[in-house]
């Protein structure tokens, strides 16, 4: 499949999800118990009057599908809606704070890539002694909460050495880089393993592969095999678990958020959720959707640079 | 007054770090001697810091919804908002009143106050404070319609009405003595009429424009990430007037991130409105000094269901008598807590302080758990469990609970655990439907002002907070209302005490001072409750 349908076909793709998507969550939302109310009302409530004139204001009473349309018709309009919880656009919200979870995500990716693989590759090939060793520490760093280990690095790191700081996002360029290393870092150790134990099982399977011992056999550099006959067949496996485990992040880091008090997405969409802020928490998620299917459309791309007989799109 | 702490941001798991913390702060404390606190030498200031400082970074316990003082209330909305916008009277260090932007307060009869508005203040914007802009921010909390938070002391007023360049008269329904009090705290803080006007609904949040007249203005709100304050150069009161430039607020929720960065210097101070868990490394600190100031915090355990075991006031009285208040203060609290014989606390007695002396030391908070035995069987040994709701991720909320299941257990009451998760919990305090099938929750709580009918006003059954309706003091409580003569009202208020205290609408626990830590290269913050009404940062200095 040529780029312009293939492109068009993941377009329309996105698009369904979203709608089915949005109306699951909204669906749940709404049948969740809870309110808003409390973070309209203030702390001491409000008289009935009060609360009648609230709910009414926001369409709180209104049936599911009046709801649904209504926030619909919005979107299709262009408008995210209105927080009722923070009385500010939910533009507003979501632009302030993609910034950090992109910053945070991409440096968390970078990390995963390059220890995950360099890790896995070095256990496969090297096996024995080594291997055991990594595997081990891979099951550790698999097994081990975010936020034990983001506390453990403020702890080391932070207070302890004093090379980090302790908290934030930093101010924009090398300073956000030296506030996110260790939620990066942090955030990136279970996916890491998780994938350093994925290309050890990739490497090890194609070492084992008939090419490879012709190569070895006919006395080609140890180098060369490994980067071009066992790296290069492996990655189909690495890359998909590198693309879902991306995708996965972004929501996932809310955790790591907390710990090291980050304004991004994730712990956004938690508050939203126990808040009942309906409009922040459908925002979200079409964020969180459109960048999952991005990311899977990126790992398609790769795909065909990785093994060119895989056509776009097929299903190979 | 109810404050249902919405410590927004913290989530479950990292909850679960701050326990782990809490594990190893109580393994510490036990080498060292237990911290007692005592009523008397609570602080009220800090040793003063004299020099200029450039910035002082302060954290919040989360991130403040609205800026605007009409929908201040709560902890870190008025640590913003005190220094920002200032009321008509002044809350002092030692939680008295003084004059604030209103130079004196007359009342002609019993329903009209007459203020006289200080001359020469501008808001930060240069333009004066007027009359009209006093007139348009009381006006705008009155009325059927208003949507501030407090409400409550606006109920009785009739009117608000400019009646001079600078003078301001509320003409009252009829006589009540807490709207003239709350003046001084941010239900009486004055905005600009033609910014908030501007406004509308943005007023007050990162996208508007706020305009008050206090020593420091707001420069930007960046969302989710700080709130920048400046000082403001031409404030009217030279005794207040800032040593500091620039004074930036972060949010951290997360309470083991927080003490990390104060050990760190990452931020200079932060006030804890319950003793964080990580409270023994700050003491230990060398970065660091924590202070313990007076407030009118107390924690409580309010029934919230007439018709389960609580709604017997029996029962009630039975578990009050169970509870080791002492034990609380000690295990939930690591010292920094006084145990509570009474709902309100003496640092709230702001007249008739014999009065309320005496009526105090008639109650105690030593445990009887024969009596409490009894009681139970008095009351039928009634066998359905008692289910309190404990706030999620609240390590102060689920000791306390366990400790009070073990009282209920010794007289033979089976308390149960439900817990509501930290952005629901604020529910319970006002819909009945979020309250289905508990009996009771607990919270902290405070009067705004140094009366304690602030709060013993909440049991008469027309307000929100009776949630049992509990009425055995009404007539006391209307009659105490709009009773302007202090001694007077003293006498009405302590008898309204020892109702309460025997009826137990709400069950009194611990009273809470103030933490406050500041980094020691700054000092002089307010170390008493009137942070959260008054300029507390306009003290700070540099320590030479």
């Amino acid at each position: 499949m040529s780029l312009g349908p293939y492109l068009l076909r993941r377009f329309g793709g996105l698009l369904l999800v979203l709608l089915v998507t949005s109306f699951l969550v909204f669906g749940l939302l709404y049948l969740a118990p809870g309110s808003p109310l409390a973070f309209i009302l203030g702390p001491r409530g409000g008289t009935p009057e009060q609360i009648a004139a609230v709910t009414e204001q926001y369409h709180l009473n209104d049936p599911f599908f009046v709801r649904y349309a209504a926030w619909l018709g919005d979107i299709l309009r262009g408008d995210l809606g209105y927080s009722i919880v923070y009385r500010q656009d939910v533009s507003a919200l979501i632009s302030s704070r993609v910034g950090t979870t992109l910053a945070l995500v991409s440096l968390a990716a970078i990390i995963i890539s390059v220890v995950g693989i360099a890790v896995g590759t070095f256990a496969a090939l090297r096996g024995g002694w080594s291997d055991q060793l990594t595997s081990t520490l891979a099951a550790i760093g698999l097994s081990t909460p975010s936020f034990v280990i983001g506390v453990a690095l403020i702890s080391v790191f932070a207070v302890g050495l004093g090379w980090f700081p302790t908290f934030g996002s930093g101010t924009g360029g090398v300073d956000t880089l030296w506030h996110l290393t260790l939620p990066a870092l942090a955030l990136s150790v279970a996916s890491a393993a998780y994938l350093a134990r994925i290309t050890r099982a990739a490497v090890l399977e194609e070492s084992g592969r008939e090419h490879v011992q012709t190569a070895t056999v006919r006395g080609l550099a140890t180098g060369h095999i490994v980067r071009h006959h066992v790296l290069r067949n492996s990655l189909i496996p690495i890359v998909t678990v590198l693309g879902l485990t991306i995708a996965t992040l972004i929501a996932g880091a809310v955790v790591v958020e907390n710990v090291f008090a980050l304004d991004g997405l994730g712990s956004l969409l938690v508050r939203a959720i126990l808040q009942r802020d309906f409009a922040v928490v459908q925002a979200v998620i079409l964020v969180l959707v459109v960048a999952f299917v991005v990311v899977n459309a990126i790992v398609d791309f790769l795909y065909t640079f990785i093994d060119p007989r895989i056509a776009l799109g097929s299903r190979q | 007054m109810f404050t249902p702490k919405p410590v927004f941001a913290a989530a479950s798991l990292a909850a679960a770090a701050l326990l782990l913390t809490a594990c190893t702060a109580t393994s510490t404390t036990d080498e060292e001697p237990g911290l007692s606190l005592d009523l008397d030498n609570l602080a009220t200031t800090t040793t003063p810091g004299t020099e200029p400082v450039d910035e002082v970074k302060w954290n919040l316990p989360y991130e403040p919804m609205s800026l605007d003082p009409i929908y201040g209330f709560n902890y870190a909305e008025n640590t913003v908002t005190a220094n920002l916008c200032e009321s008509l009277l002044r809350l002092t260090p030692d939680l008295k009143t003084e004059p604030g932007l209103a130079t004196s307060v007359s009342q002609p009869d019993d329903t009209t106050i007459v203020y006289t508005i200080r001359e020469g203040v501008t808001f930060w914007n240069g333009n004066p404070l007027t009359a009209e802009d006093v007139a348009y921010s009381l006006g705008r909390q009155t009325g059927p319609d208003t949507t501030t938070y407090w409400s409550d002391y606006f109920l009785n007023v009739d009117s608000v009405t400019a009646t001079g360049p600078y003078e301001v008269t509320v003409k009252m329904k009829q006589p009540d003595v807490l709207f003239t009090q709350a003046m001084g705290s941010a239900a009486g803080a004055i905005v600009e009429k033609a910014a908030a006007e501007a406004d509308g609904e943005q007023f007050g949040t990162p996208n508007g424009n706020l305009q008050c007249t206090g020593p420091f203005s707001l420069t930007k709100w960046n969302s989710g990430k700080s709130i920048e304050l400046a000082k403001n150069p031409s404030y009217w009161d030279s005794a207040l007037m800032p040593k500091v430039e620039k004074l930036s607020f972060s949010f951290i929720a997360d309470e083991s991130t927080a003490v990390n960065a104060l050990r760190t210097g990452d931020i200079d101070g932060q006030y804890f409105y319950l003793p964080p868990a990580g409270l023994s490394q700050l003491q230990n600190s060398d970065t660091v000094a924590t202070a313990y100031g007076k407030s009118f915090v107390f924690w409580t355990l309010a029934p919230i269901n007439a018709e389960g075991p609580l709604g017997d006031q029996k029962i009630r009285e039975a578990l009050s008598l169970a509870v080791d208040r002492t034990a609380i203060a000690k295990v939930v609290f690591q010292g920094v807590a006084i145990p509570a014989p009474t709902l309100v606390g003496p640092d709230a007695w702001g007249y008739g302080e014999d009065t309320f002396a005496k009526a105090y030391a008639k109650f105690g908070v030593e445990p009887d758990i024969e009596e409490a035995k009894q009681l139970v069987a008095d009351a039928g040994s009634p066998k359905e469990p008692i289910v309190l709701a404990v706030q999620g991720s609240s390590a102060v909320h689920e000791q306390t609970a366990n400790l009070i299941q073990a009282a209920g257990q010794a007289i033979g009451l089976d308390v149960q655990t439900k817990v509501i998760p930290v952005e629901q919990f604020g529910n319970l305090y006002f819909d009945p439907k979020a309250r289905e099938g508990l009996d009771g929750f607990f919270t902290t709580n405070y009067a705004d002002f140094a009366d304690p009918l602030g709060v013993y006003s909440f049991f008469h059954t027309s307000n929100s907070h009776d949630y049992i309706g509990w009425d055995g003091a009404d007539a006391e409580i209307e009659e105490a209302l709009a009773t302007l003569d202090e001694s007077k009202r003293a006498e009405l208020v302590a008898t309204i005490q020892d109702k309460v205290t025997e009826g137990l609408p709400w069950i009194p626990l611990e009273y809470e001072p103030v933490t406050l830590v500041q980094n020691k290269r700054i000092s002089s913050a307010t170390a008493s409750f009137a942070y959260l009404y008054a300029p507390w940062a306009a003290t700070i200095g540099g320590v030479k």
